[in-house]
């Protein structure tokens, strides 16, 4: 299948590369080098303990967390004129939005109070000298009670009992009210902080620091395993894509990792196919066979070779090669063996999964080649961001001492990382979006598999440079005069790369808006008018060969009978031309 | 609520139950054979309240308290297949003031645990049945309901 060729064409790559650097290299240094200033601010940024101011959003630490929080607090208690034990109770109650406790409380202050539990006057406890327990029953002396505003007397002991027993029991602690069945009364945290343990006292500031982010709307944890930052988004702008100090992208709106250009619900169906077909898959990759003529997945847990599909098919086939029984039978081995199937073996003809391959046809291959690719670009951001990790804390350091370059001039190195990464995730997710594009709608999928194709083999050209040319420089033993000409190349690679993938990033968004329901322009026009360095077709039809999924061989002309459609790149051509205006092949 | 005030609630709530109680109840600590008494299980019998289906009727209930008591409230059962909506098949009680997530605070008192269920009684909440049986019949055949819940009070008769 065209699919499976060439999975690392380097001779296209090298080829490709030529061109480029006959063509762009001067405007490609000047964009890196803009960039490398991003780089350097970030780095600068992430230093301070305040704030990453973005547009749209904001990384909070745990002491900004507790400063905002402070500040809320503060706010309420001084426009309301109240403690700020009960300003705090109070907006927990309204989920820490300071302009809903403002609404209910000039509302309807009294019913406020009394759903929350916050009394008016606070009452004293009785003026007896003993009092009793209502918890233990004992009577103690008036100075070892303590009582909420509502004025009911606990004995120390209990009340830590009461508190510590609450903390234990999770977040719900937030919420305590005065032990006393028939009292509302709220206990504060004041109460807590002079009652209970040092331990008990920090799980409930953790609660409330908790209970900041999670009840309120507007702010999340960043969802990375390990990370305490959290983000607070300003909603109303249309891009959810949120960067965390601690490097994890991921999607303010859905919690999954960073999706951009594809859309939540489409992420939302991948990865519940994926989780629901993935063991699924796996299981019958390894343990099915396609019938060779109707290719439903065929399991064969007992019996001999002469397999007979089940109706309507109800085709005779041999197991073993996969031939039609009518061939076999005493004369290749009887039923339990098959010498034709041997003999191939024997010969190495036999791939069984390539004959595999050759029979895919059915939308559980379809499937299995988006999962493929998209599971495949996802293990490769992995490794280029341990890739990356790497360079920076060792790498780059010693390709300073050999190259000798201040290590402030190897900055173009981890943005072509950073862009590696970043492309990997985008690419990765278009294979989602492929996957979802309908079959049908042939010029959108035409134009998607042209750009498609082009990101990424921009993407396996910077990637092979930041990965194996680089290594040369790291390894050779002194300064390299060629140092030079692999910054200007991968400077460029990195540039020309990320003007791929913004196309391909702005055209999903768009819903490949561009293209109609008949595909008349050429699609190199739409990419080169915002890509100032724009690769040379070639390259960007063959690339593309092995990222596209043609179930049917080699694709067809399309139904309108002025044009036909090449049958390496699939790209629609005029009949009057006979070679294909994107890749050159010959009709 | 660690180490020991169980056992000194309970000494209390029993020192407060013979001073005062609510007539026709019984509460008091199990006996063992040994002849000591277990402060942590209570035997009980609530009384029907007189002018319902189930006057006549004195229903034995077992409290079942927990080192964490009162921190965690007891457990309160009836004897096992009791006909009431909001009873289990097991013949736990299942009323909000004895749940330890929503209701129940340590001060709530033993006597008003009993006066609660007795209220229960006669006032089931069918918004949280625990078991089918008596659920049903609340609910779709109030005459066949009120027919068992007499019936169940005969079973039940004074032990005086």
């Amino acid at each position: 299948m065209d699919s499976e060729d060439g999975v690392h064409d380097t001779n296209d790559l090298e080829s490709v590369d030529d061109d480029f650097y006959s063509g762009g290299t001067g405007s490609g240094t000047e964009e890196g080098e803009g960039d490398y200033d991003f780089v350097e601010n970030d780095s600068d940024e992430s230093d301070d303990a305040v704030s990453h101011r973005h547009q749209n959003y904001l990384i909070l630490s745990e002491a900004d967390i507790r400063q905002h929080q402070e500040e809320d607090i503060n706010r309420i208690s001084q426009v309301l004129s109240i403690p700020k034990v009960d300003a705090c109770i109070l907006l927990r109650h309204y989920k820490w939005s300071v302009s809903k406790v403002h609404d209910a409380w000039f509302a309807d202050e009294e019913s406020v109070r009394k759903a929350v539990g916050l009394l008016e006057k606070p009452i004293e406890m009785p003026k007896a000298r003993e009092l009793t327990c209502g918890i233990c029953f004992e009577d103690y002396s008036h100075n070892k009670m303590s009582s909420a505003a509502c004025g009911h007397p606990f004995c120390d002991t209990c009340w830590r009992g009461y508190i510590g027993t609450s903390i234990s029991d999770g977040p719900g602690c937030l919420m305590l009210r005065c032990p006393d069945p028939t009292c509302g009364a709220a206990v504060g945290q004041d109460m807590i902080n002079a009652l209970v343990s040092g331990e008990d006292k920090v799980k409930y500031s953790r609660y409330l620091l908790r209970s900041y982010i999670e009840d309120n709307r507007k702010t999340k944890w960043c969802p990375a395993p390990g990370c305490e930052f959290a983000v607070d988004f300003v909603m109303g702008s249309g891009n959810y894509d949120v960067s965390c100090k601690c490097s994890y992208s991921f999607c303010w709106n859905c919690t999954e990792e960073a999706h951009r250009p594809v859309d939540c619900g489409t992420v939302a169906k991948w990865i519940l196919k994926n989780s629901a077909e993935s063991e699924n898959m796996n299981w019958i990759l390894a343990n099915s066979k396609p019938c060779p003529k109707c290719k439903r997945p065929i399991e064969k847990n007992q019996g001999c070779m002469h397999i007979t599909c089940t109706p309507p098919c109800k085709f005779e086939f041999c197991w073993l090669c996969l031939g039609p029984w009518s061939d076999h039978g005493e004369r290749t081995g009887g039923f339990y063996a098959c010498n034709r199937y041997e003999a191939a073996k024997q010969e190495g003809v036999y791939d069984e999964t390539e004959r595999r391959r050759e029979m895919a046809k059915n939308s559980l291959e379809r499937y299995t080649h988006y999962y493929e690719r998209w599971a495949t670009n996802q293990s490769s951001r992995q490794k280029a961001l341990s890739d990356l990790q790497n360079m920076q804390a060792v790498q780059l350091e010693k390709l300073s001492d050999k190259q000798s370059q201040p290590e402030s001039q190897l900055k173009f190195i981890t943005e072509a990382w950073l862009q590696i990464v970043e492309c990997r995730r985008v690419l990765k997710w278009t294979y989602a979006y492929g996957f979802y594009l309908p079959e049908n709608e042939y010029a959108k999928r035409t134009f998607f598999e042209y750009l498609q194709g082009e990101a990424e083999s921009g993407l396996e050209r910077l990637h092979q440079c930041a990965e194996k040319e680089l290594q040369v420089f790291i390894d050779n033993e002194g300064p390299s005069k060629e140092f030079n000409d692999f910054r200007t190349k991968l400077a460029g690679l990195t540039s020309v790369t990320r003007n791929y993938f913004e196309n391909l990033v702005q055209a999903l968004e768009t819903g490949l808006r561009d293209v109609g329901s008949c595909n008349q322009l050429p699609p190199s026009n739409k990419a080169s008018s915002s890509s100032s360095l724009h690769v040379t077709n070639t390259s960007g039809g063959k690339a593309r060969v092995r990222t596209v999924y043609r179930p049917g061989g080699p694709s067809h002309s399309s139904d309108d009978s002025s044009h036909w459609s090449c049958d390496r790149c699939t790209y629609v051509n005029v009949n009057s031309i006979n070679v294909c205006q994107m890749c050159s092949y010959r009709r | 609520m660690s180490g020991g005030i169980a056992r000194g609630r309970l000494a209390e709530e029993r020192k407060a139950w013979r001073k005062n109680h609510p007539h026709g109840f019984v509460a008091k600590p199990e006996t063992l054979p040994d002849g000591s008494v277990n402060l942590m299980v209570w035997q009980c019998i609530i009384p029907g309240k007189q002018g319902t289906d189930w006057e006549g009727g004195f229903y034995p209930l077992t409290l079942h308290f927990s080192e964490d008591y009162p921190s965690k409230p007891p457990k309160c059962k009836f004897p096992q297949g009791f006909f009431h909506p909001n009873v289990y098949p097991s013949g736990t009680v299942c009323l909000s003031i004895l749940n330890e997530d929503s209701g129940w605070r340590p001060a709530i008192t033993v006597k008003q645990i009993l006066v609660g269920i007795q209220d229960l009684l006669d006032q089931p909440n069918p918004a949280d049945p625990a078991q089918t049986d008596g659920y049903q019949l609340f609910i779709q055949d109030l005459v066949e309901y009120k027919r068992r819940v007499r019936q169940q009070a005969k079973q039940y008769p004074s032990l005086v």
